[in-house]
């Protein structure tokens, strides 16, 4: 018999890869994607900063301001359609001292240099109006209006279940270890040979190897470690735009931005490291955060901590997206960076067009699958909250995580899922159950024990 | 949505609401429900299995679980209506709570409300300690659940993080599952617990009380391998597969502070007058949920006292 040749192999199912998998899965064609990890999402696009991006503060002619532009509209069209939260706060670059208020009209010009008009400079006055509980000493703010926040982690469930709806395998715990280049591309893996005509690296932190098994030199990765400290949703009233700092000769400072689950998030630090795999928060990294924190937001550094954690951007000597098309049908979308959330639609289609020019028909576009995402935003209606859905089922009602007000029937509809979750964080970001204040003290052994009866 | 109407309504069915709960219908309210957000009723005290509840309140040496079925089949038998699966979300008009359960949603209105929602130990995240995020790493009450509840394999060397009454409780536990305590770690310059248990724990247990000692890292990547510590300025490692962050308790205050009442600012409690009322309000708050941390037949007993000032308002 002989095996199963995919018309595409996408190495990589973050947000990248998966949102490749959907924009290809558009058209009759054989597409795999391969990931290392038991999860989709569960590299670096789990650490994302979850900000939809306008890209006014990109460098001006690059694909990357190019794409975060054109794929803010497609995420955020797509996260209204399937029901994925997001939030229309608005960004605040907030000078604190006289070089950064100075810088202020710089970043507006190149704003309109990327494409976004809609950016104005206000007063401290108004800085305060709009936030009341900053710290002392701002001069003025750039106000970005379009400056959202998402839900990170849904859009890639959301991808990866309709390229699987539509056909495509997604084929994880499989780790590419090497290729043999013939007729077609054969990739070995830790579960076995997949064979492909094309084949799409989005390994993130790790494209830099895929590229070296393609005989491909044109970056390296230097895994940039970001700390974060996520503050309790008590929290939450004290701050109501993201906070983002200016950039100066002092360096770049951190953020403060609510999150949709309802937290207020501080970070993240900028720390360039060898390991690929050193993503633990540092004694100097938290020591960092506290002290920008106490400055931006004084009374958030009150507040209690849910989590504190780290997450490595797949950053290169280039400062820009690195997407290209190699000999032997082989793409690499490489250089992504916390952007490639907002940019993760527009580099898909941006690659298909990469895949027609390196030979493969698509054919007719046909309809995706219509889906709906359980709503993990607190802006909107959650089932704890909802008569309807309790009296449709009463698990909907059954609060099982305390502090994130998930319930049992969440759990479950995700165990049920095309693409169901594998491990407690799986589970997690698709819920929001176990990851509140106290850490699944409450709640941990009753989801573990559901997780192992799936 | 459903509406009912009760005399008072006790939010949290540990020791002290329950206690309270049991003396309101001794002193002839009519109407109690005790709403419990788990499956079951009795708190804290049911997945702590070692001896040394009830001394205050029955005069006898329980077991965690022993005592907190006492409380419960004493609020039943007292005509109590414990309402378990249902949690208070928040507050609503005129001394009303929202509430979620199986059922649907209910607002509950009551002539007096009483606070009970306890307190829990600060985790590892909250404490802001740095490194990774291996497997390993416990809160005596996590612990105490996976040990008792689920006789689930802990591991075999364990570090305690501070001194507090409780840290001696998790000492007991992990001997329990098998696992040696070899240090406890305080940045306090003693430990916070009555001295013949410091003592008598110590002698028998044999591990280290190491004060003035603070961690500073998590080692481990799938699995705890150990702790950094640091003690008058320098650091050294001590080889562990499990830690436990013990004590440093933090109030479920969330209703509190979402109704907008005010908090102290040392313990994150409600402020109170001296008869546990929230000034202005016929709300009142009790147990642990007022810090610092009480034993549980101490709260179960402080309550009581409470809940006849309460009784007696009400007529």
């Amino acid at each position: 018999m002989s095996k199963k040749i995919y018309d595409v192999a996408i190495i990589g199912a973050g947000v990248v890869g998966t949102a490749i998998a959907r924009e290809l899965s558009k058209h009759n064609i054989s597409i795999a994607v391969l990931d290392a990890h038991s999860d989709v999402g569960d590299g670096t696009s789990k650490a994302n900063t979850a900000i939809l991006h306008t890209g006014f503060d990109m460098v001006p002619g690059s694909l990357e301001s190019k794409l975060v532009a054109r794929g803010y509209h497609l995420l955020r069209d797509y996260a209204r359609e399937t029901g994925i939260a997001i939030e229309e706060l608005g960004a605040l670059l907030v000078a604190w001292s006289q070089e950064e208020h100075d810088n202020l009209a710089k970043l507006q010009a190149k704003a309109v240099e990327n494409g976004y008009k809609d950016s104005v400079i206000i007063s401290a006055a108004d800085v305060y109006a709009r936030e009341p509980h900053l710290g002392p000493g701002a001069l003025g703010a750039l106000y970005v209006p379009g400056e959202w926040i998402i839900d990170p982690w849904t859009p890639i469930v959301a991808f990866a279940t309709q390229a699987k709806l539509n056909g495509a395998d997604i084929l994880l715990g499989t780790a590419v270890i090497g290729v043999t280049i013939g007729a077609h591309n054969t990739l070995h893996t830790t579960n076995g040979d997949v064979e492909a005509h094309h084949v799409i690296n989005a390994a993130g932190l790790y494209s830099d190897e895929i590229d070296g098994v393609f005989g491909v030199k044109d970056f390296t990765v230097i895994p940039r470690r970001g700390e974060l400290m996520v503050f309790d949703k008590l929290s939450r009233t004290l701050i109501s735009h993201i906070i983002l700092p200016v950039p100066s000769s002092m360096g770049k400072g951190v953020l403060v931005s609510p999150t949709v689950f309802g937290n207020i998030m501080l970070g993240p630090t900028a720390q360039n490291l060898e390991d690929k795999t050193d993503s633990g928060s540092s004694e100097d990294g938290m020591k960092f955060l506290r002290e920008k924190g106490s400055k931006i937001a004084p009374e958030l550094l009150d507040e209690e901590i849910t989590a504190i954690y780290a997450g490595l951007r797949a950053s290169t000597e280039h400062s820009d997206f690195q997407i290209r098309l190699h000999e032997n049908k082989y793409i690499t979308v490489g250089g992504i960076r916390s952007t490639g959330l907002t940019a993760s639609m527009a580099i898909a289609e941006h690659v298909k067009e990469l895949l027609v020019n390196s030979g493969l028909s698509l054919g007719a576009e046909r309809a995706l699958p219509a889906i709906t995402m359980p709503n993990l935003g607190e802006a909107f209606t959650r089932p704890y909250q909802d008569e309807k859905a309790i009296a449709d089922k009463s698990g909907y009602g059954e609060i099982i995580c305390h502090c994130e007000r998930a319930t049992r029937q969440e759990v479950l509809d995700a165990l049920e899922s095309p693409l169901p979750p594998t491990t407690l964080g799986g589970l997690g970001r698709r819920t929001r159950a176990g990851l509140g204040r106290c850490q699944g003290f409450y709640c941990h052994s009753e989801l573990r024990k559901l997780l192992e009866k799936k | 949505m459903k509406t009912s109407q009760v005399d008072v309504l006790v939010i949290g069915g540990g020791p002290a609401g329950l206690a309270a709960a049991i003396e309101l219908k001794k002193s002839g309210v009519n109407t109690v429900r005790v709403l419990e957000r788990e499956r079951v009723a009795g708190g804290v005290p049911r997945h702590s299995f070692h001896p040394g509840y009830g001394l205050r309140d029955f005069k006898q040496f329980l077991s965690g679980p022993k005592y907190a079925k006492k409380y419960v089949d004493g609020a039943l038998s007292a005509g109590v209506v414990v309402s378990t699966l249902s949690t208070a979300t928040h507050f609503g008009e005129k001394n009303s709570v929202q509430v979620t359960s199986p059922a649907g949603l209910e607002t509950i209105s009551a002539r007096a409300i009483i606070l009970a929602t306890g307190a829990r130990e600060r985790a590892r995240a909250a404490r802001a300690v740095p490194g990774k995020r291996p497997a390993g790493i416990y809160t005596t009450g996590s612990l105490q659940q996976a040990t008792y509840l689920e006789d689930l394999a802990i591991g075999s060397r364990a570090v305690i993080v501070g001194a507090e009454h409780v840290s001696f409780s998790a000492v007991m536990t992990l001997k329990h599952a098998g696992v040696k305590t070899v240090a406890m770690l305080t940045e306090k310059k003693k430990h916070e617990t009555v001295g013949i248990v410091r003592f008598a724990l110590g002698l028998w247990y044999r591990f280290k009380l190491m004060t003035k000692t603070e961690i500073v890292e998590v080692l481990g990547d799938k699995r705890v391998t150990g702790v950094r510590i640091r003690r008058s300025g320098v650091e050294s490692v001590i080889a562990c597969d499990t830690i436990v962050f013990t004590g440093n308790w933090i109030p479920d205050n969330e209703l509190v502070r979402r109704g907008g009442f005010a908090i102290d600012s040392t313990y994150k409690s409600p402020v109170v007058s001296a008869d546990a009322q929230i000034p202005g309000t016929s709300i009142y708050a009790i147990g642990n949920l007022v810090l610092p941390i009480k034993a549980a037949d101490k709260c179960a007993v402080d309550a009581r006292a409470i809940a006849k000032k309460v009784a007696a308002s009400l007529r």
